[in-house]
């Protein structure tokens, strides 16, 4: 007979309808015998008692529905974000508040490259916070003039370089091309957005950020989950290369992996019929700690980067329409076929048009195809309206709403690219909740970093960073928020019946918690500590943080 | 190692315009020009396998020197990946989507010194013109087309009424009045031809000084030239005595919309330039020449050239002949 291993703690949520509340949980092979009282477990005997969680609340391991493996990877090159940042091993990453703070940074990561060319790649620059100031190549000239800098911005569209770069690619006063920046001198300032300026950039020195992902970052990635509580997330956007996809075997087969992992195919990475071959095929590796069968599908761009694609009125300050990922009709029928196909897609949209766009497409899918408990979602979906959260519940399409975007932007999206009345029905839980969609909320990790409890904060409160807050009528309850993080994310990845709740027949895996979401004050939730995670029986836990 | 610059041309328009059809048609006479043609999807090429040398991946080599490139990484990581092969190319070729703005993906040949900027291409489906151009969700991108392109191919004419494509067309030249519109079929050897475009006999030789990749392509495959010469009109002109600048410019912009091609060695008053036009796209560009030889300009054109000559009569050139069609 295996063996049995009982957990006591403080309290127990275990978002189990016909059991919300227990000090005990059983675990035996890793799954859930049951959830209750001490006298409860009598059952189980004999069985090993743990009690060294006792003072703490467990709750179902938390479900990260839109988060990137990249956020493992990406801590190999500094980050220079405004806010301090924790990487997988618990090392603080000091935020930097001003563009002197930011070269400081550079600098002390310049000091740890020793050959005096290699590029130095930094990520996270947002200097929308700095008001007008911005970055130039002279400023980044005192960290370096013999090796090429390339700064990303947080919101992905535009790259700082230094001179030694526009030397190497031949930029200068005389370029005059859509994309390179210039100062009141006619001078290239070294800021770059468009295609054709990152491509100069990255022909220099390549892009390190190209390709798919290794297992090192997959590794990472779980340290990562455990140290905010995640014991399921996906990797939304991955590329189903050999090696990608061996690496997602090996990670997931490694022991001691916490996490559970769910990949989900880039569609338009290869054409349709390659795509869901792939995807199908990928099922074979499919294991406890594996699960694909999830396909990811890019519609338009994103809101701050005013590419995602909007009705009217458009952008509140006037800008024009955002872009289409691929033509309207092809992502129609990419849709079409991989719903055909039995597969589960999750669908990137920022803006209203592209919301409908989609809800169009599945809603002809679904009639051409009808799939009942297809549980296609709407990914970020931040700016639907209510007549499209009516659409989704009609159609059985599920949500996964960007809350954290309400803190980190939304100050930016009430005052520039959507203006008061539509930056409060942002993200809009509320309606989600009232209209009967079953939603989630995320933190697409590494653009904001993973912290379900910090995104159910953002929903119970939406607060931006200044302290506004931002349309009170869409604000969820603590109880409501911690089901989007566990059950509702689970329901969106049709993973409801294997993890989101403690109770019989599930996978045990658990988020330790110092103090209950449901206990602490609304504005407390971000801030209470994880311990770690207990990721089918076996405890984990989370890295100390220093620095 | 070839440091001549690599030709860029860029092939717009919405889906079902025949894009597909025209890159099929342009591997399949690509003559000995190694193009590079980058698209959005491998299988919709229907490349024989019998012809694939080597795939890799998002990279097929063909048999005849050509290379197909995905754009499934995005077209930032495949250029930087592609152009590692740069001295393998001649001609690179990217068919963009149907809802991408043509002059963005132009300006990486504009930004990197190693492309050359060429055509800007549209196709423009003038059976579902009407429909794209009320869809709002496609109105924006249609417009920004029309106005990055340097001339436009109607397709679909043949399963377009009448009524239809006189209105596609109008709709086009209204919002693009100097540009070229050519009707076609997208795997039209002329159309083919304009893009691999021969140099006219009067210049080639004065073009092949400025570049060098020309050299060995053009002239050994005469299939193109007897196209364009076929299918359009053309004319050769001369002038013994230097021409003014600004007036050859102008020239060359109130005729853009008439001009599918124009190429020829120029002698201003302060320099003497090379010449290449195709619709909106005109570069002219310092040469060095030979001092005792006269300005020399052929141009090719869908409809009629009087009025062109007769512009350029009054800038001092004179026919040399009517170029006899074949």
């Amino acid at each position: 007979m295996t063996e049995t291993n009982v957990f006591s703690a403080r309290d127990i949520i275990t978002m189990n309808a016909s059991r919300p509340h227990a000090t005990h949980v059983a675990v035996r092979d890793g799954r859930i015998l049951g959830a209750g009282s001490l006298e409860d477990m009598e059952q189980w005997a004999p069985y090993t008692l743990t009690d060294d969680f006792a003072d703490k609340i467990l709750v179902p391991g938390f479900v990260e529905g839109h988060a990137h493996a990249m956020e493992g990877g990406i801590w190999d090159f500094p980050y220079v974000g405004y806010e301090d940042r924790w990487d997988p091993s618990g090392r603080r990453w000091e935020g930097a508040q001003s563009l002197e703070a930011v070269i400081a940074a550079l600098t002390a990561a310049e000091a740890r490259l020793d050959d005096a060319e290699t590029p130095l790649f930094a990520w996270g620059f947002d200097p929308i916070y700095f008001g007008e100031a911005r970055m130039n190549a002279t400023q980044l000239d005192s960290v370096s003039t013999t090796r090429p800098i390339i700064v990303l911005h947080s919101n992905g569209h535009l790259l700082n370089v230094n001179s030694r770069l526009m030397d190497m690619a031949g930029i200068t006063a005389d370029t005059n091309v859509y994309g390179v920046l210039k100062d009141d001198n006619g001078k290239p300032t070294g800021e770059l957005m468009e295609m054709a300026a990152k491509y100069m950039a990255y022909r220099q020195t390549g892009n390190p950020f190209f390709g798919g992902i290794k297992t090192p970052s997959l590794l990472r990635y779980a340290e990562s989950a455990v140290n905010c509580g995640v014991t399921t997330a996906t990797d939304l956007f991955a590329s189903f290369n050999e090696e990608s996809l061996a690496a997602y075997v090996e990670a997931s087969q490694t022991p001691g992996y916490a996490l559970r992992l769910m990949p989900a195919l880039n569609t338009i990475e290869q054409s349709i019929d390659e795509g869901i071959a792939l995807a199908k095929r990928a099922l074979q590796d499919n294991n406890d700690r594996l699960h694909h069968r999830l396909c990811k599908v890019m519609t338009d761009g994103s809101i701050q980067g005013f590419t995602a694609r909007m009705k009217w009125p458009g952008y509140h300050n006037g800008k024009p329409n955002g872009l289409w990922n691929l033509d309207p009709d092809t992502l129609g029928e990419l849709v079409l076929e991989y719903h055909k196909a039995g597969l589960h897609l999750h669908i990137h949209t920022n803006g209203d048009e592209a919301s409908e766009l989609m809800l169009d497409a599945l809603e002809a899918a679904q009639l051409a195809c009808p799939r009942p408990d297809h549980r296609h979602t709407l990914q970020h979906c931040q700016m639907a309206d209510a007549s499209q959260f009516r659409r989704m519940a009609k159609l059985g399409v599920c949500v996964n709403l960007f809350a954290n975007h309400i803190y980190y932007w939304g100050d930016q999206h009430a005052a520039i690219t959507m203006g008061p009345d539509r930056a409060n029905r942002m993200d809009a839980a509320g309606t989600a909740q009232r209209e009967g969609v079953h939603f989630s909320i995320h933190s697409d990790a590494p653009v904001t970093p993973m912290a379900p409890l910090f995104t159910a904060w953002c929903a119970v409160n939406r607060q931006t960073r200044t302290g506004t807050v931002l349309g009170p009528e869409e604000q969820i309850s603590a109880e409501d928020a911690l089901y989007a993080i566990t059950l509702g994310a689970a329901y969106t990845l049709h993973m409801d019946h294997l993890v989101g709740s403690i109770e019989p027949g599930k996978y045990a895996d658990f988020a330790v918690l110092e103090d209950s979401p449901l206990q602490v004050s609304p504005d407390a939730i971000r801030d209470i500590g994880v311990w770690g995670t207990i990721s089918g029986g076996a405890p984990h836990k989370a890295a100390t943080r220093t620095g | 190692m070839n440091d001549a610059p690599v030709d860029f041309t860029v092939i717009g328009g919405f889906l079902g315009s025949g894009k597909t059809s025209l890159v099929n048609r342009l591997l399949a006479a690509s003559g000995s020009t190694r193009f590079a043609v980058l698209v959005n999807d491998f299988g919709a090429l229907n490349i024989d396998e019998t012809l694939i040398r080597h795939q890799d991946g998002r990279i097929m080599q063909l048999a005849n020197g050509c290379i197909c490139c995905s754009l499934a990484g995005g077209l930032v990581d495949t250029m930087v990946e592609l152009m590692r092969y740069r001295h393998l190319i001649d001609h690179i070729l990217i068919e963009a989507s149907g809802v991408s703005y043509p002059s963005r993906i132009m300006d990486f040949a504009r930004i990197d010194p190693d492309l050359r900027p060429g055509l800007t291409l549209v196709l423009v489906d003038a059976a579902h013109l009407q429909d794209h151009s009320t869809d709002t969700r496609l109105a924006e991108t249609i417009t920004a087309q029309m106005e990055s392109a340097d001339m436009f191919v109607l397709t679909k004419t043949d399963i377009a009424s009448a009524d239809m494509a006189a209105w596609s067309r109008d709709w086009v030249a209204t919002r693009a009045p100097d540009a070229p519109i050519i009707e076609g079929r997208p795997d039209d050897a002329s159309l083919v031809a304009l893009i691999t475009g021969p140099a006219p006999d009067a210049t080639s030789a004065a073009t092949h000084h400025h570049h060098p990749a020309d050299h060995t392509g053009h002239h050994a495959h005469a299939d193109p030239d007897r196209a364009l010469h076929t299918h359009f009109v053309s004319r050769a002109m001369t002038a013994s005595r230097p021409v003014d600048e600004d007036g050859f410019a102008d020239f060359a912009n109130r005729f853009s919309k008439h001009l599918l091609r124009g190429k020829g060695t120029l002698h201003f008053h302060r320099r003497s330039a090379i010449w290449q036009q195709a619709g909106r796209l005109v570069h002219l560009e310092d040469a060095t020449l030979d001092a005792d030889t006269a300005s020399q300009i052929v141009m090719i054109s869908a409809d009629d050239l009087s009025e062109a000559a007769a512009a350029l009569r009054a800038l001092g050139f004179q026919d040399v002949a009517n170029v006899p069609a074949r």
